[in-house]
């Protein structure tokens, strides 16, 4: 592997963790507003983040990546005050960690790209479980599921069709 | 491997187009350039007759029961936009529409057969969302994050059938 396909993968790898370090620090902030039974969902689905964070950092380690620091708060896409508001969090940010690990999926080397969808396929999963809606493209924005060569151009209109319970 | 496969199916799709009697008798050589192949033709072939399956089912299943319109109506959507980007990935002699699959038989009618219809096409996403993650190796990187989406939307799908079993 070339020196600049290194840099590649590792920068996909701290992309990864990143965004599993903010979905850490939003579920920390969904868990407070949610009642007993969503809260233990939501803490079964942060024991999978810090299982995914460990790998990350393995996987960064092996290839001579550092592991950036997670940050002491994040920006949250919109107030969190209400248990409605703690399920759309989550859900919105299973879909945002999809989108970070199709990154991975965009690396040539075989394992990270199986992991990678892997992990997609959960957070899709889990963002179904908490929305009780489905998304046609996970992680995609509109101007990745045209024709190739039409990439880099903006699709009017907002993001992929969601299909709901 | 996968450029062997692609030159296969543009030189199988060209047919007479391919100037064989231009060459004379210098060999392969005396060919010229070949078109460029496509890498990704036949992991997106596979990638359409799957989804052609999965719409064949959905269908299926609406034509023996119109009432679950409701719950499979926006997923049988969302299948459609998989056909759409996957067939859009498609140029050339390579778009060339090929037989559609087998229709599969029609679901069983009656609460029963709700609850296997229901059951059957959940089973049918996970399969389908398994079977596309096998085929990432072979794909180029950006088909490889669209397949990779398109495996998360089927296996959110099963979840959501799921959901739907336990509320009938």
């Amino acid at each position: 592997m070339t020196g600049s396909a290194d840099a590649v993968t590792r920068s996909a790898l701290q992309t990864a963790l990143a965004a599993v370090d903010a979905a850490s620090y939003g579920y920390g902030v969904a868990g407070a507003h949610l009642p007993a039974a969503g809260r233990a969902v939501a803490e079964r689905d942060w024991a999978d983040l810090q299982g995914a964070r460990d790998a990350l950092v393995s996987m960064l380690a092996a290839r001579g990546g550092a592991a950036p620091a997670a940050r002491d708060a994040y920006q949250l896409p919109f107030p969190v005050r209400s248990a409605a508001a703690a399920v759309s969090l989550a859900g919105y940010l299973q879909n945002r960690l999809a989108a970070a690990y199709l990154g991975l999926v965009a690396l040539d080397d075989p394992a990270l790209r199986a992991w990678g969808a892997r992990q997609a396929q959960v957070c899709a999963v889990r963002a179904t479980s908490w929305l009780g809606r489905a998304l046609a493209f996970p992680g995609l924005s509109a101007a990745e599921t045209g024709p190739a060569r039409a990439a880099g151009t903006r699709s009017p209109g907002t993001s992929s069709p969601s299909a709901s319970r | 491997m996968r450029a062997d496969l692609g030159r296969r199916s543009v030189l199988a799709a060209a047919g007479a187009a391919v100037p064989l009697l231009a060459a004379g008798c210098k060999g392969v050589g005396g060919l010229g350039a070949l078109p460029r192949p496509q890498p990704d033709v036949a992991v997106l072939r596979g990638a359409i007759s799957t989804e052609q399956l999965l719409i064949a089912r959905y269908r299926s299943a609406l034509a023996a029961d119109p009432g679950l319109r409701g719950p499979l109506g926006p997923v049988l959507g969302q299948h459609l936009a998989h056909l759409a980007a996957l067939r859009s990935r498609l140029i050339g002699p390579a778009a060339t529409p090929r037989p559609r699959p087998p229709s599969p038989p029609p679901p069983a009618a009656g609460p029963a057969g709700l609850a296997g219809t229901l059951a059957g096409l959940a089973a049918a996403e996970q399969a389908a969302a398994g079977a596309l993650v096998s085929r990432l190796a072979a794909a180029s990187p950006s088909l490889a994050q669209l397949l990779a989406s398109i495996s998360a939307s089927e296996a959110s799908h099963a979840v959501l059938l799921r959901m739907d079993r336990g509320t009938r």
